[in-house]
């Protein structure tokens, strides 16, 4: 059990800045997701809190101390790896006991401590086989038995679910947070899959590029972006978004663009009047817009054409086109539209992002 | 191609529909066909393996020789029943064996050494890398005079005074010809651990980096990680470099000739062999003594692939 702290962390390869004045403070017990496209840094950052790569510069602390220089065996950490990382030529027991091993805990210890692991995960009948006759599955499941074994104070997992399919993994992904919650140790966990960040994480740390864009609870994360990439990789399907001109009628504000005008609610007009007579991005997820009836308020709807319909069963997407500008909307199933039918469609005035052109962060 | 009882081939596509009456007959057709397009192959290993090997073990039983006039004649085991009481086999089994299990050790060390030295990033490596394959990629011919010259230099300077006490001082220790024999070991050593560390390279870049990763997060004793860790994981290209080194070894014949310029006081097996058979014409012994390797050689190889296959079917 330990706070992990990353103060101005950075990485530099010969020519690629891969990590950029990272600061991150994980509270004990959490479950922290550092989330984001391939080459964002999330992994190398992973890796230094390991030990696994030199910090260029900055500081991480594990517990109360200072890990910098420490060897990764003496950092209390245990890591669980995509490919699993199983040793081909031991048995699912030697596996798992391989960390206590090179520690040299005693024997007695290891049976104890591996049979708890194996009890918990529910691998108990698969501890003479080896590697070669496990499921995807299994193996991962064994992998994180060889990290749950060691009683680390920090539990590092670098994108454990990539290599399942759909279905094991959205199984494992609700294992791991039972096994969190019973074993109340401190995680941080890399992926490239936000849905994965966003059921798992206590807090979600979104990077690009190198750079944090953002820390937050995943509904914060969902519902207040700080800017505009956070605003699209977070969702699915993604936040539509569209440039508008911002313009003052009669003391209103109002969004406007090819096909559509919407006006700003009135609480938020203060925010956006000085924006007047400028373009910005208009963000807008897609449970957001919903078809309306003609007559509907013509502050917040307007005409579209049905693009695709993608019904899902419990939902349909629909792709209409507003203008030139494309969109997508979740709507109820019952909503029935064929493809090229007009539909008049109206937003959430509450619920609109609106992100400057240049610095994309949300206003 | 046998085909002429065939039943059309069925358009593309229908080979995956579900099990058909014709299908078992069409599988052991198939099977016939494999072998039908195998048979070339087979021809031509038959041609170069199998005929000289089965002329090699027919000489081994005659008294074939040049100098002999009239056909050879059938002596049985004769051959091997000589060479079992002959000293001079002897000394060149030990020699051999010697040979080999002495360069396969120190090219298994330096082989080792030179692929977790290139295993991983640092500048330079590609030159390194080169300067590590070199001895095996030159033409051994060439670089043996290169040795020769070396440890024998052709022009009296201070250095050919230097290594001409050198010899002087081993063979005075070992006996007339060690020298030589010595720089034989060193040559197959030299050259053989370049090839055996690229070998070996080659089965490190096959390992996942994560195994290796994952056992630096539980020790930092290097030498441990070694030991557990990477060794057990080698093991298939191990081995095979093993039987590699051995056989080569075993059936050296050119380097030990070329680097004693023929004066072969410690002989191996191979070189009594072409001494017996060339410079003696005694064929049928020379044969029975080249044909004493196989049982050897097919012992290590059936412990060698048990470890590899071993190792390989756990991989998948």
């Amino acid at each position: 059990m330990a706070q992990v702290l990353l103060k101005a962390l950075n990485k530099k390869y010969d020519e690629v800045h891969a990590v950029k004045d990272v600061n991150l403070q994980i509270r004990d017990k959490e479950f922290v997701v550092l989330v984001g496209p391939s080459g964002c840094g999330k992994t190398t950052t992973l890796r230094m809190v390991a030990g696994l790569e030199e910090i260029t510069a900055g500081e991480i602390m594990i517990g109360d101390r200072v890990v910098n220089d420490l060897p990764p065996k003496d950092r209390d950490i245990a890591m669980v790896f995509q490919n699993y990382a199983l040793y081909p030529h031991m048995t699912v027991y030697d596996n798992m006991a391989f960390g206590l091993k090179m520690r040299k805990f005693p024997k007695a210890e290891i049976a104890q401590r591996v049979q708890e692991a194996a009890e918990i995960l529910g691998i108990h009948e698969l501890l003479k086989r080896k590697p070669r006759q496990l499921s995807g599955g299994q193996r991962q499941r064994v992998a994180v038995g060889r990290a749950i074994v060691r009683h680390p104070q920090v539990f590092l997992f670098d994108e454990p679910l990539s290599n399942l399919d759909a279905k094991l993994r959205v199984q494992m992904r609700v294992e791991l947070k039972r096994l969190h919650e019973r074993l109340e140790t401190t995680a941080i966990y890399v992926t490239h899959d936000q849905v994965e960040a966003m059921t798992l994480g206590d807090r979600v740390v979104v990077m690009k590029d190198g750079w944090v864009q953002q820390v937050g609870e995943p509904l914060e994360l969902y519902s207040k972006p700080a800017n505009r990439f956070v605003a699209g990789f977070i969702g699915s399907p993604a936040m539509n978004f569209a440039d508008v001109t911002m313009n003052e009628t009669n003391g209103a504000v109002w969004a406007e663009s090819h096909g559509f005008r919407i006006k700003v609610p009135a609480d938020r007009t203060d925010r956006l009047r000085p924006y007047k007579g400028q373009h910005l991005t208009l963000g807008v997820r897609p449970e957001d817009i919903h078809p309306v009836g003609g007559a509907d308020s013509a502050d917040r709807s307007f005409d579209a054409v049905v693009d695709v319909v993608e019904p899902l069963g419990s939902e349909i997407l629909l792709d209409v086109k507003v203008g030139p500008t494309s969109m997508v909307a979740r709507v109820d199933p019952s909503v029935r539209v064929k493809v090229h039918d007009p539909i008049r469609l109206a937003l959430a005035p509450e619920r609109l992002h609106f992100f400057d052109l240049k610095t994309e962060l949300a206003i | 191609m046998g085909g002429s009882g065939r039943p059309p081939s069925p358009p593309l596509g229908a080979r995956d529909a579900p099990a058909k009456p014709w299908r078992p007959s069409r599988r052991s057709r198939d099977i016939q066909l494999a072998y039908l397009l195998l048979s070339p192959a087979v021809l031509l290993l038959l041609s170069v393996l199998a005929y000289p090997v089965g002329w090699g073990v027919w000489t081994s039983l005659t008294d074939l020789s040049p100098l002999k006039s009239g056909a050879a004649e059938f002596v049985g085991l004769e051959n091997y029943r000589r060479l079992a009481g002959d000293p001079e086999f002897w000394r060149a089994a030990t020699i051999t064996i010697a040979y080999a299990v002495v360069t396969t050790l120190a090219k298994l060390g330096l082989g080792i050494g030179f692929a977790l030295l290139l295993a991983r990033p640092f500048r330079g490596r590609a030159l390194v890398f080169l300067a590590i394959f070199l001895p095996w990629a030159y033409p051994a011919s060439v670089s043996v005079i290169g040795w020769y010259w070396t440890l024998n230099p052709p022009i009296s300077t201070a250095y050919s005074v230097a290594m001409g006490n050198v010899k002087y001082l081993v063979d005075g220790m070992l006996g007339g010809g060690a020298w030589s024999f010595l720089s034989v070991t060193l040559f197959n050593i030299w050259r053989g651990s370049s090839f055996i560390g690229v070998f070996l390279l080659a089965g490190i870049n096959a390992v996942p980096v994560e195994l290796f990763e994952c056992a630096v997060l539980e020790s930092k004793s290097a030498w441990r990680r070694f030991w557990l860790v990477t060794v057990p994981l080698l093991k298939p290209f191990l081995a095979l470099a093993i039987f590699l080194s051995l056989t080569t070894a075993f059936a050296d014949l050119a380097n030990v000739w070329m680097l004693t310029g023929g004066r072969i006081v410690y002989p191996i097996i191979g070189t009594h062999a072409y001494w017996l058979a060339i410079r003696g014409g005694q064929f049928g012994p020379a044969s029975a003594l080249s044909l004493t390797l196989v049982p050897f050689l097919l012992a290590v190889l059936v412990l060698l692939f048990r470890a590899f296959d071993r190792a390989e079917r756990e991989r998948a």
